[in-house]
């Protein structure tokens, strides 16, 4: 079965190739709104008929006692006896399972976005850009080389920016950002920092091996020596920190929340940012020979676990709450990592994309429902109106918070309890803090969102009830009003004197998915059972083929593991119940603590004023090396001297015109010539 | 005799053929009919290159070769020849010149461009080269009542037939040095009795007659008034077709002869120099043309600078290169002489003016036109970009660096004039742009070009297989 | 014969060669010019018989002088009645014309006294009495397909003129007639 691998990359670029083809009938003026269904189902196809066939390979393999990588080479693209690139693809056990992620969850999102594209102008564009983004996202999971990898990771980013700039035209504001197209360009520009780094280690894999094939730099890891793979590792997971959004490059994922809510569902949450993590764990070997970038990646992913937990707690932008979620749970992931817990990091990856995914989409149906209102303070008692979002939210949240017996719970205690055993009990508190702050914002979003009073028909200016609905804490913040009155160019459609918001349930395209997903959130995690209920869960024999795991030297006794497990309960439990109870019942504590620690809430809401330095450090001395030093030489020295060479070029030309003199004797003349001329150069040299 | 015609079954089916052509145009009088016909029998000879396995060796004797080769040359002239068909109906309709004879000339064109490709005797060159020329001069003065029709019909005559005198004075001098017309037997010949300079200056003469038909400097003049007066169409035939089959007959020749020549670095400098000259006056005096047809004659002549670079290299990578260059060429050329056709009214509306916001009227001609420009001027992705590099690498690893050089330095001057016209067509604000006289057939061939263009760039590993594969089993 | 005898006969017929090709180009009438073209090839045609070449010979004579001097005659003719006018000949470009010749002459020439290496044939290999049939023979042997192929050229020729001579015909278009 696995031969067939191919079609799983063939099936979304035709779904792809197909869609501009609309695309481009709409582009000439034939717009026709009755045909959006079918290409919103003609495009899900696409998807499904890969997850189907990646579902029989995994039943195949599940069937087989050995689980061998298999290499399934398509075509040979480059071959200059150097260097020998084929467009191949490695169909393992790891490299199977994100590929059933991607294409299952990419599958619910397509036929999600049905419903949530309805009406929009560039519905079969939308649509070819994440059939587009599918397929360079199974390129970058299964290639069997560093170069086809490559390409899907610069896919991906290309996806990216397209999707996060979709409503190119539409105001979105941040820090020195004006509109939806900054933000794509800040998530590009982010990335290429990354990826330039992840060139680099490709280049040195490259030149002691010769080769860039996953096969090859396992097998023959032991020719590089200690410095080598310790930059080789340093400048991979450097190129990790842009595309899955660590420190110090996750400053353009809050913001590519500009995007439409399914892309933010499958690209900036269930798959592309996790591809960081995949590569890792695909070069698991590797990174287990270079001890101290292995340190170095727990340290940024505990850091920034904590980081964007604590910022977390005060945003409220549905989606930026997610967002900051988000980046902290991939610090989760490369904690995991970097303690050498390469499976669970994977198995995290997958429950992650679950709830995660459930969750954006679940917020997308809020937003759908509020007339693209994504202010949580301007939302409240929306259950009764929306049962199937609220439940399956609130579902997803508590796989989020790592509610007991959820799936979240089984990922992330794993994660918790391996950083314990190797011996890292800073991190693991560090850990369990951020774990606190998730479990907190998660209830607090819960709560904001979907119980308590409706706030959505009221101005956001009359002080009713609390400090959630309060205005902007004085000013000299103007420039995070993304928070405050940000109306994505739909000022129309809430206010004071706005029409007033009916919410009201999603359609089926869009709830179907919800639960879906709510369901996995809810059991994906028996596939990772802890050690002290069953000794080999089936994750870890899973992978066991294809991700190498650190030496199982910390291994913990069951009382300490039973502990752990507590600690990882109670911490869940009481972020939730503290959340619940402020959010709840209690609001006004949530408001004395604002005023009594200004200092920390606005530090909080602006992020720890990371962009502002990025902005001060970065942006603005190059944009005034641009703007005063490059510029003028540009126009001076550079245009003049490409001037003045075409200049001599074009009256060169004007003199040999003058040559043509269309008189065929003289032509006759200049071939006798020519002919005198090479009789002299050849037969008399 | 029957095994040679069996051995040579793409030229056999190609004179039956034409026969069946000649035939069916004098009794039933329908072009459209003879379109179809010329177009069948093109794809029989195409069908027939792939189906039939041919050995290497030779047929009539020494006259013919067989094999891949020759195979390969023989695909590239059916294509062009095919594609020119496809491309013409509306076009002559248009300038009411839609008669059988055109295509039956334009089939028989074919049948010279073969003999050239597969010859093995210079007799066999000589004769090609007639029944090409002869075909083509008709071509040329196909728009009867134009005058610059006529003129250069009687111009590509006059000087074709002065510089096809120089060939046959060569053949006759080399015949008088070696005694010997089969190039096998000429190249035993001058290892056994030396090289003359009798020989030397009969090998000129003889170069002499294929640089006219690749329109190298400075035999190049007739180039722009020729595909300037001719019909479009045609002169999409001649840049491609008859420059494909002038370059795979001076690859035959050289190939076979160079192995006997003890002093083969004056032969490369040689070609060296006059691509040094080719591409400079192309490229530079395309600058100034505001005309399409005399910017892509120029063009053309700049083109064919390049692919003297490889046969300048001397070796297999660069003949090889050459083949390459050749079909990408072809077909990318063929689509730029199409969408001027297209457009074309009356031989008017050829000028870069003209397109001035085409964009915006026909997307779908303007974008084609733009993939067509990329690749001439040889920008990656396209195929045009991987002609350049195997013909500059072929010429670095035969120590031309400088060469190469100059060749890279000419194709950046060349960007000018092709995007001057991708700007006319996107970023110039539209006048009353012409009408598009596209057909079904026409649309199609020209978006199936492009699409090959534009793959022949992204996976060119089989072609050049193919044509690395075609001199490597040529030349022993 | 003895070989004073061949040197003088040959010399006679290169002298008319010479000086007939002289009055072909310096002769500013153009029928003039024309006869002294009859006399150009028919001195080259005794050349070739001396060089026991009898079938290009009678080849030359055929061709040109049957063939291409009376079509030039005629259309000359023809034409100086349609216009009545006489027909002139300027000689242009005398300077860089005179110099081009002389130096493919002059190149000529030294490469056949001084460097050329002709092939030479025993005497008793060569060729006595008739060279007809070898000839005839090897173009229907050796030389077939280049034989076959003349008549395509001539073909396309003769389709050629009568496409660009014939009378105006109506354009078919896609419909039909």
């Amino acid at each position: 079965m696995h031969q067939y691998i191919f079609l799983t990359i063939l099936f979304p670029l035709a779904g792809f190739l197909i869609n501009s083809l609309f695309t481009l009938t709409n582009f000439l003026g034939w717009r026709t709104k009755e045909r959006e269904t079918l290409v919103g189902l003609f495009s899900s196809l696409m998807i499904a008929i890969p997850f189907g066939i990646v579902v029989a390979i995994f039943l195949e393999m599940l069937s087989e006692a050995e689980r061998p990588a298999h290499l399934v080479e398509v075509y040979q693209w480059m071959n200059t006896g150097l260097m020998n690139v084929a467009i191949a693809y490695q169909v393992d056990t790891l490299s199977v399972l994100m590929a059933l992620i991607v294409t299952g969850v990419g599958t619910l999102i397509h036929i999600y976005s049905i419903g949530y594209m309805h009406g929009d102008d560039g519905f079969s564009r939308f649509f070819s850009y994440l059939n587009l983004f599918i397929f360079a996202m199974m390129n970058l999971i299964l290639g069997a080389n560093m170069v086809v990898m490559f390409l899907g990771w610069e896919g991906v980013g290309l996806c990216s920016y397209l999707l996060i700039g979709f409503w190119y035209d539409r105001k979105f504001e941040g820090t020195a950002i004006v509109s939806t197209g900054d933000a794509a360009k800040k998530a590009f520009i982010t990335n290429r920092v990354g990826d330039f780094a992840m060139l680099g280690a490709m280049f040195l894999i490259f030149q002691t091996l010769g080769s860039l094939n996953y096969t090859d730099i396992i097998a023959k890891r032991d020719a590089f020596d200690g410095t080598t793979v310790f930059w080789i590792t340093l400048l991979i997971f450097i190129g990790c920190t842009g595309k899955s959004a660590q420190l110090p490059l996750f400053v353009w994922l809050p913001d590519a929340m500009a995007g439409p809510t399914p892309v933010s569902a499958l690209i900036h949450a269930a798959t592309m940012v996790t591809s960081g993590i995949y590569i890792t764990a695909r070069l698991s070997p590797l990174f287990l020979m270079a001890p101290q970038t292995m340190e170095i990646i727990a340290v940024v992913g505990a850091i920034t676990a904590i980081f964007a937990g604590t910022v977390g707690l005060v945003q409220n932008d549905i989606k930026k709450v997610l967002a900051y979620s988000t980046v902290s749970q991939l610090g989760f992931m490369f904690l995991a990592l970097g303690v050498g817990a390469f499976q669970i990091a994977i198995f995290h990856v997958m429950t992650h994309a679950f709830f995660k995914a459930c969750l954006f989409l679940g917020s997308g149906s809020v937003i759908h429902a509020m007339h693209e209102e994504q202010d949580i303070r301007k939302m409240g008692g929306l259950r009764k109106y929306m049962p199937s979002t609220s439940t399956t939210f609130f579902i997803a949240s508590l796989a989020l918070a790592g509610f007991p017996l959820t799936a979240g719970f089984f990922s992330k205690d794993a994660i918790l309890a391996e950083a314990f055993a190797s011996g890292h009990i800073v991190l693991y508190a560090i850990g369990t803090v951020a774990a606190f702050c998730t479990a907190f914002y998660s209830m607090r979003l819960c709560v904001l969102t979907f119980l308590g009073e409706e706030r959505f028909n009221k101005s956001v200016a009359a002080p009713t009830t609390s400090s959630v609905a309060e205005q902007e804490p004085g000013g000299g913040h103007g420039d995070h009003g993304y928070d405050a009155h940000d109306d994505h160019g739909h000022g129309d459609a809430h206010g004071a004197d706005g029409h007033a918001i009916h919410p009201h349930e999603s359609p089926a395209f869009m709830t179907v998915p919800l639960w879906i997903l709510a369901a996995l959130s809810l059991g994906a995690g028996f596939l990772g059972l802890p050690a002290v209920v069953t000794e080999h869960s089936w994750i870890h024999g899973w992978l066991e083929s294809s991700v190498m795991q650190a030496e199982a030297a910390h291994h913990l006794s069951h009382e300490t593991e039973w502990i752990l497990l507590g600690i990882g309960s109670l911490v869940a439990v009481l972020g939730l119940g503290f959340g619940y109870f402020v959010y709840a019942m209690r609001i006004e504590i949530a408001a004395s603590a604002k005023r009594s620690l200004a200092f920390l809430y606005t530090t909080l809401l602006d992020k720890y004023y990371i962009d502002e330095l990025y902005e001060l450090l970065f942006v603005r001395p190059v944009q005034w090396l641009s703007d005063k030093v490059l510029f003028r030489f540009d126009t001076s020295v550079v245009d003049g001297t490409v001037n003045g060479i075409g200049d001599i070029f074009m009256s060169l030309g004007n003199g040999l015109r003058k040559w043509q003199s269309g008189v065929a004797q003289n032509y006759a003349v200049a071939i006798t010539f020519g002919l005198i001329l090479v009789i002299a150069f050849i037969a008399f040299r | 005799m029957l095994n040679d015609l069996l051995l040579t079954l793409p030229i056999t089916i190609a004179t039956v053929w034409v026969l069946v052509l000649i035939l069916c145009e004098a009794f039933v009088h329908n072009a459209n009919l003879t379109r179809w016909l010329t177009a069948i029998g093109f794809a029989g000879i195409i069908a027939s290159i792939f189906l039939i396995p041919s050995p290497e060796g030779y047929a009539y004797g020494t006259m013919l070769r067989t094999g891949t080769f020759t195979n390969f040359s023989n695909f590239i002239f059916a294509v062009s020849g095919l594609l020119v068909v496809s491309i013409s109906d509306k076009y002559l309709e248009e300038e009411e010149i839609n008669f059988g004879e055109y295509y039956i000339i334009l089939f028989i064109s074919t049948i010279g461009m073969m003999l050239m490709g597969s010859a093995a005797n210079l007799s066999v060159i000589f004769i090609g080269l007639e029944t090409m020329s002869v075909a083509l001069y008709t071509l040329a003065g196909m728009l009867r009542k134009d005058v610059r029709s006529n003129e250069a019909a009687m111009k590509y005559f006059l000087l074709g037939s002065f510089a096809t005198g120089f060939f046959l004075y060569g053949i006759a001098l080399i015949y008088g040095a070696t005694g010997e017309l089969a190039l096998p037997r000429i190249a035993a010949s001058l290892q056994t009795n030396g090289v003359s300079t009798l020989f030397w200056i009969g090998l000129s003469l003889l170069m002499i007659g294929f640089l006219f038909k690749v329109s190298a400097v400075p035999f190049h003049q007739w180039t722009p008034d020729v595909y300037e007066g001719s019909p479009t169409t045609a002169a999409a035939f001649m840049s491609t077709g008859s420059k494909a089959a002038a370059f795979s007959s001076l690859i035959i020749v050289l190939s076979n002869i160079s192995i006997a020549l003890p002093n083969n670095a004056v032969l490369q400098t040689a070609f060296a120099y006059i691509a040094v000259a080719t591409m400079a006056v192309g490229n530079i005096t395309a600058l100034t043309q505001d005309n399409l047809k005399r910017m892509l004659a120029y063009s053309s002549i700049a083109h064919a600078g390049y692919m003297l670079v490889g046969i300048a290299a001397g070796s297999n990578e660069g003949y090889s290169g050459v083949l390459y260059y050749a079909l990408i060429y072809t077909l990318m050329n063929v689509g730029a002489f199409g969408v001027i056709a297209v457009l074309e009214r009356h031989r008017t509306l050829t000028n870069a003016s003209d397109y001035a916001g085409l964009f915006k009227q026909h997307p779908l001609l303007a974008g084609l036109m733009a993939v067509f420009m990329f690749s001439l001027a040889g920008l990656p992705p396209f195929g045009g970009f991987v002609g350049k590099y195997k013909v500059f690498a072929a010429a670095v690893e035969a120590d031309l660096t400088w060469l190469a050089i100059v060749g890279v330095l000419a194709s950046v001057v060349s960007v000018y004039y092709y995007l001057r016209v991708v700007i006319f067509m996107f970023m110039r604000d539209p006048e009353p742009a012409p009408q598009a006289n596209a057909n079904a057939t026409g649309s199609f061939a020209l978006v199936a070009i492009a699409v090959i263009v534009f793959l022949m760039g992204i996976f060119p590993t089989e072609v050049l297989k193919l044509a690395d594969n075609a001199m490597k089993v040529a030349l022993k | 014969m003895n070989s004073l005898a061949y040197q003088i006969i040959f010399y006679l017929f290169a002298a008319i060669i010479v000086g007939s090709a002289a009055l072909v180009v310096i002769s500013k009438n153009i029928i003039h010019s024309a006869f002294g073209l009859l006399f150009t090839f028919f001195g080259v045609a005794a050349i070739y018989v001396y060089l026991n070449a009898d079938f290009i010979a009678v080849t030359q004579i055929v061709v040109y002088v049957g063939g291409i001097l009376v079509l030039l005659l005629f259309g000359v003719m023809l034409t100086n009645k349609i216009t009545q006018a006489d027909l002139k000949t300027e000689t242009l470009n005398p300077v860089p014309g005179l110099l081009i010749t002389l130096s493919v002459l002059a190149m000529l020439l030294y490469t056949f006294y001084f460097r050329a290496k002709w092939v030479t044939v025993p005497v008793d290999q060569q060729l006595r009495g008739t060279v007809v049939e070898p000839i005839g023979i090897a173009t229907m042997t050796t030389y077939v397909l280049p034989f076959e192929i003349v008549s395509i050229v001539l073909m396309v020729a003769l389709l050629g003129a009568a496409y660009i001579a014939r009378a105006d015909r109506k354009v078919q278009t896609k419909e039909g007639k």
